[in-house]
């Protein structure tokens, strides 16, 4: 099965800002929740969701913090911050935009031109 | 705010390096461990399921260098990679890093000591509260147009008219005046006389300066009320100087002037405000409204701005209240004038600072002396530039190879900015230490050779040293060194094509190799700038030089001048009246027998002027028969007169004793008037009238004297103005106040010895002014020059020094890239003469081309230098030629070395040469 879409550049960041908008989670978890909240149809190079993740905190979008995990390990959780939600929406509404005028390209049929 | 975040994760990140790199590891180990045990719960093997977590997590170390590069931990790292190699590149060059660490210092230096005096001297000479605001109101008279705001005269006014300006204007925070003129005064603390130059001040004056005194107290408004107990202030140096710092003296009373009052306080060492060499200060006591005293002298006028009003709107303000008081007295302002106001410094330092005939345009002087170690910075950065593009193409393998392994050029360009920043950092701190020398040479000197006035301003309220704003000055030029001095090597290294370097012998190319051409013109420009700074240096070195010989007609040696005047007890009476009345008369008899007994006088003369800048102007005079009348001169002296000065009789003779004991009405006339009037002829035994002649004593009177002989010409306005018309007459006829003595020791250890004869002869004797006539010379008229000439000489001689390092390293070079040529030349037969001439020659074509450039230069850039340069062309072709000789000569000198180590090239050595 090809589970492994590739991510257009720049939607990682995107996916990970919604996954932690969901409520603060480590690293693992946001992959485990991209996974989940995509219905498993999509899967993220493991490696590169750190440096995402670090660029994210550097650009003051997302914060973290250290705590418990659920199996009472010490993780990194982070948060979305108040800045992260603005990005969040505009990247959103950006996408939604975009995807919508695609969609209207491609469904574009010979006697509507 | 992201960009703060970023910056604040940055730091947090490269301060806390290690901290960052285990939370990393932890965070990493924690996701495979994790992702491990997920695994095992659905089925896997542990051992089985690290593995396989490890391995589609992917490269960890990879994750971990993209993820400091999203912090950009990594520019520190570069950074301090970047340094240490800096650091080893000039611990393996020490001659290299020797020559451009030194070259880079000294313009650096130099920058930092032309800076320090010119920003200390125009933005932060006084050290008053708002300093930037303080204005002192002049007239310019507009009757007497002579050169730009040389007519501009400091406005002095009558305590009450000072009342007027202050109640109408709407321009100033406030105005205080000051009363220097007649200002010396004798005090005596019961044991001992003292004379002290005092100004009276208006009570608000020292509240106004606000600066806080050292000891005690400073005249503050209540003082001057009609009733406060009379007090006085004292500046530091003379509490130094004459009490030896005795704190007990503050509190003590003084019969000052012959009034008593208490000193109340002492003032700091950095105030000179309100009279440049006063020692103490004397509130006036008055109230506002107060009418006009008669014979009181007006005062001079110190203001500070409104913020935010500018000098135009002053000026404009302040002309409307002064032609409201000049319709009310007439006498005492110009007849047409314009008042305008000029800042504090201007008034210090600007162009009238110095008045008509003392010529001390020090503004125009700083602003030139700024321009021309800017360009000596600008040939220190050259230099160094080329040093480090012959020091780059040296490396372009090395730089190169390291292209090839795929560093980036911006890494490359990132690293040779950093290595010149290292240079410029070491040399910064260097040049600190050069200007820290340098500052302290000139404030000591300052004083020495600044006029009385300014130098003793300048050197109480204005410190030359570092300063902040000096030392960020001379950090932003090691700033602006190092993008010059970088760019040129880091431009280098852009150039695309990197085979011929892999390829190629160790050193690439041959002495006309493209950069090589670049650096030649380097040279040339180096030679060209040092052209300019040195023909400038010439034509003030030249110019000093003819205004400390032009002929005065006099002898300053050895003379030392004295000039009483009016005390007190005597009424204040002029002392030209006095000492005509027959008891002055005995005094000033009495005086003269007494000086000339004094060991170390050989002679003893009665005049009333300071030769040299004095008669400056006269009555109208003409002789019987002439058609016209001029302006002279009157010169009233004694028999001793011609002796003690050595002027020079030309015809018939000098006055006699007779002539001065008898008061004839005789003259000698000097040779301008002489010729003026009497062409060849020989005047002697003919008449000289004098219109408005103007005896001590009695209204002023159409007169005429017998002329008895003529001397040659005497300066009268200064040393550089031409002579005027003069008249010598005995003193009797027209009054004496000063004396002239010569001396046979050296004429300033005498004047304690004067004053004690003058004040045994008679105790309330103020003697205005004793200075060796030699001291009035060079503070009035060399002084300025000679301050011009002794910070434009080092820097000239610096960038002398500099070219001749720049022409050899570049030629030292070039014959080190043409080793492998020489020597196929020898081999093939080329004699060692030849080899040295073809390299001289190449030294020789740089050097011409530097000097051809800069003549051009030089001579378009020379009339900015037109203010400080006096009788001499500004295309003074012995100057001129002069500094083309010297370059050639030290160019060639340069070039020498290299050449001679080219002619003694080994062929065999040459050829395997790489």
């Amino acid at each position: 099965v090809d589970k492994q879409l590739d991510l257009l550049q720049g939607t990682l960041d995107m996916l990970i800002l919604k996954a932690v908008s969901l409520g603060p989670l480590h690293g693992y978890g946001v992959l485990l929740r991209i996974q989940q909240i995509s219905r498993d149809r999509l899967e993220i190079q493991q490696g590169s969701l750190y440096p995402a993740l670090y660029r994210l905190e550097h650009q003051g979008w997302i914060a973290s913090e250290w705590g418990e995990s659920e199996n009472n390990r010490k993780a990194k959780y982070y948060r979305l911050t108040a800045a992260g939600k603005k990005r969040l929406q505009t990247e959103t509404d950006k996408w939604n935009r975009m995807a919508e005028m695609i969609a209207g390209i491609l469904g574009t049929k010979r006697e509507e031109v | 705010m992201t960009g703060w975040s970023q910056i604040r994760s940055w730091i947090r990140a490269t301060l806390r390096r290690s901290d960052m790199e285990t939370e990393m590891d932890a965070e990493l180990r924690f996701h495979i461990e994790d992702y491990a045990d997920d695994l095992v719960q659905n089925g896997v093997a542990r051992e089985d399921a690290m593995r396989r977590a490890r391995l589609e997590f992917g490269g960890v170390e990879r994750a971990k260098e993209e993820c400091r590069e999203a912090r950009r931990v990594n520019l520190v790292d570069n950074l301090t990679q970047d340094l240490r190699y800096a650091a080893r590149m000039m611990h393996t060059n020490p001659g290299f890093t020797a020559v451009a660490v030194l070259t880079l210092a000294l313009g650096i230096g130099s920058c930092t000591v032309v800076f320090s005096v010119f920003y200390n001297l125009l933005f932060n000479a006084f050290s008053a509260r708002d300093a930037s605001r303080l204005v002192v109101p002049a007239l310019q008279d507009a009757d007497n147009v002579g050169k730009a705001d040389g007519n501009l005269e400091p406005l002095t006014l009558h305590l009450a008219d000072l009342d007027v300006v202050r109640e109408q204007n709407q321009v100033f925070e406030g105005v205080v005046g000051y009363i220097t003129a007649g200002g010396i005064v004798l005090a005596n603390d019961g044991a001992q006389q003292y004379q002290f130059y005092a100004a009276r001040v208006t009570s608000d004056a020292f509240e106004f300066y606000a600066v806080p005194a050292l000891l005690g107290r400073g005249v503050v408004t209540d003082d001057g009320k009609p009733g406060a107990s009379p007090v006085f202030v004292m500046n530091s140096k003379t509490w130094k100087d004459t009490f030896k710092s005795d704190p007990g003296i503050v509190g003590k009373s003084f019969t000052v002037d012959g009034e008593p009052r208490t000193l109340v306080g002492i003032m700091p060492s950095k105030f000179q405000a309100f009279g440049p060499q006063e020692q103490i200060w004397i509130p006036v006591t008055r109230t506002s409204g107060t009418p006009r005293v008669a014979g009181e002298f007006p005062a001079e006028i110190l203001a500070r701005l409104k913020s935010g009003v500018s000098l135009n709107a002053a000026s404009a303000d302040l002309d409307l209240i002064l032609r409201r008081l000049a319709a009310l007295h007439p006498d005492d302002f110009p007849k047409h004038f314009t008042a305008r106001v000029e800042s504090a410094t201007d008034a210090l330092v600007g162009p009238s600072g110095g008045g008509p005939i003392f010529q001390s345009d020090i503004k125009h002087l700083l602003y030139d002396l700024l321009a021309a170690v800017m360009l000596l910075l600008l040939i220190a950065c050259s230099n160094v530039a080329n040093l480090l593009l012959a020091h780059a193409s040296v490396r372009e393998k090395e730089i190169a190879v390291r292209c090839a392994l795929g560093a980036t050029r911006r890494r490359l360009i990132e690293q040779l900015l950093v290595e010149s920043s290292v240079l410029a950092v070491t040399a910064c701190l260097l040049g600190y230490a050069f200007a820290w020398i340098g500052t302290k040479i000139i404030a000591a000197m300052l004083p020495q050779i600044m006029g009385a006035s300014l130098g003793s301003r300048i050197g109480a309220e204005t410190s030359l040293g570092l300063n902040l704003p000096v030392l960020l000055f001379g950090a932003g030029v090691a700033a602006l060194t190092v993008l010059i001095c970088g760019l040129a090597p880091a431009l280098h290294v852009l150039r695309p094509d990197l085979q011929p370097h892999l390829t190629g012998p160790g050193n690439a190319g041959d002495g006309s190799f493209r950069h090589g051409k670049f650096r030649a013109g380097v040279v040339i420009a180096e030679i060209a700038l040092s052209i300019v700074l040195l023909t400038g240096a010439g034509l003030m070195m030249r110019s000093f030089f003819v205004l400390t010989h032009v002929d005065l007609g006099f002898n300053p040696e050895n003379v030392l001048l004295v000039v009483f005047l009016p005390p007190p007890s005597h009424g204040r009476t002029p002392a030209v009246q006095r000492f005509a009345s027959p008891q002055g008369q005995l005094v000033l008899r009495e005086v003269v027998e007494r000086l000339e007994a004094l060991p170390g006088v050989s002679e003893v003369a009665i005049e009333d002027t300071i030769p040299g800048y004095g008669p400056t102007r006269g009555p109208e005079i003409t002789v019987p028969g002439a058609a016209h009348s001029e302006e002279a001169g009157l010169l009233a002296c004694d028999e001793n007169f011609l002796r003690t000065l050595e002027l020079r009789l030309t015809r018939g003779r000098w006055l006699s004793p007779e002539d001065v004991q008898t008061s004839q009405y005789v003259a000698v006339i000097n040779k301008r008037l002489a010729s003026d009037f009497f062409g060849d002829a020989n005047p002697v035994g003919g008449q000289l009238k004098v219109k408005s002649f103007k005896g001590p004593t009695g209204p002023p009177q159409d007169t005429s004297f017998q002329i008895v002989g003529v001397v040659e010409d005497v300066k009268s306005v200064g040393p550089q103005q031409p002579a005027m018309p003069i008249a010598f007459l005995p003193y009797t006829v027209r009054g004496g106040f000063a004396l002239l003595l010569k001396t046979t020791v050296k004429p300033d250890s005498l004047t304690h010895a004067v004053q004690e004869q003058v004040w045994a002869v008679d105790r309330d004797e103020i003697i205005g002014l004793s200075s060796p006539l030699k001291d009035f010379l060079q503070k009035n008229t060399y002084a300025t020059p000679e301050f011009s000439l002794m910070i434009s000489a080092p820097l000239a001689g610096i960038s002398l020094a500099l070219v001749v390092v720049g022409i050899f390293s570049v030629m030292a070079y070039s014959v080190s890239l043409q080793t492998h040529e020489i020597g196929i030349r020898m081999a093939l037969g080329a004699q060692r003469k030849s080899i040295l001439e073809m390299i001289l020659a190449k030294g020789a074509r740089l050097i011409v081309a530097g000097i051809v450039i800069g003549l051009f230069v030089s001579y378009a850039l020379m009339r900015f230098l037109a203010s400080q340069i006096w009788g001499v062309s500004l295309t003074d072709p012995w100057t001129f030629g002069g500094v083309v000789a010297l370059i050639m000569l030290a160019g060639l000198g340069a070039c020498l070395l290299p050449a001679r180590r080219a002619a003694s090239v080994d062929p065999m050595v040459a050829l395997r040469y790489e």
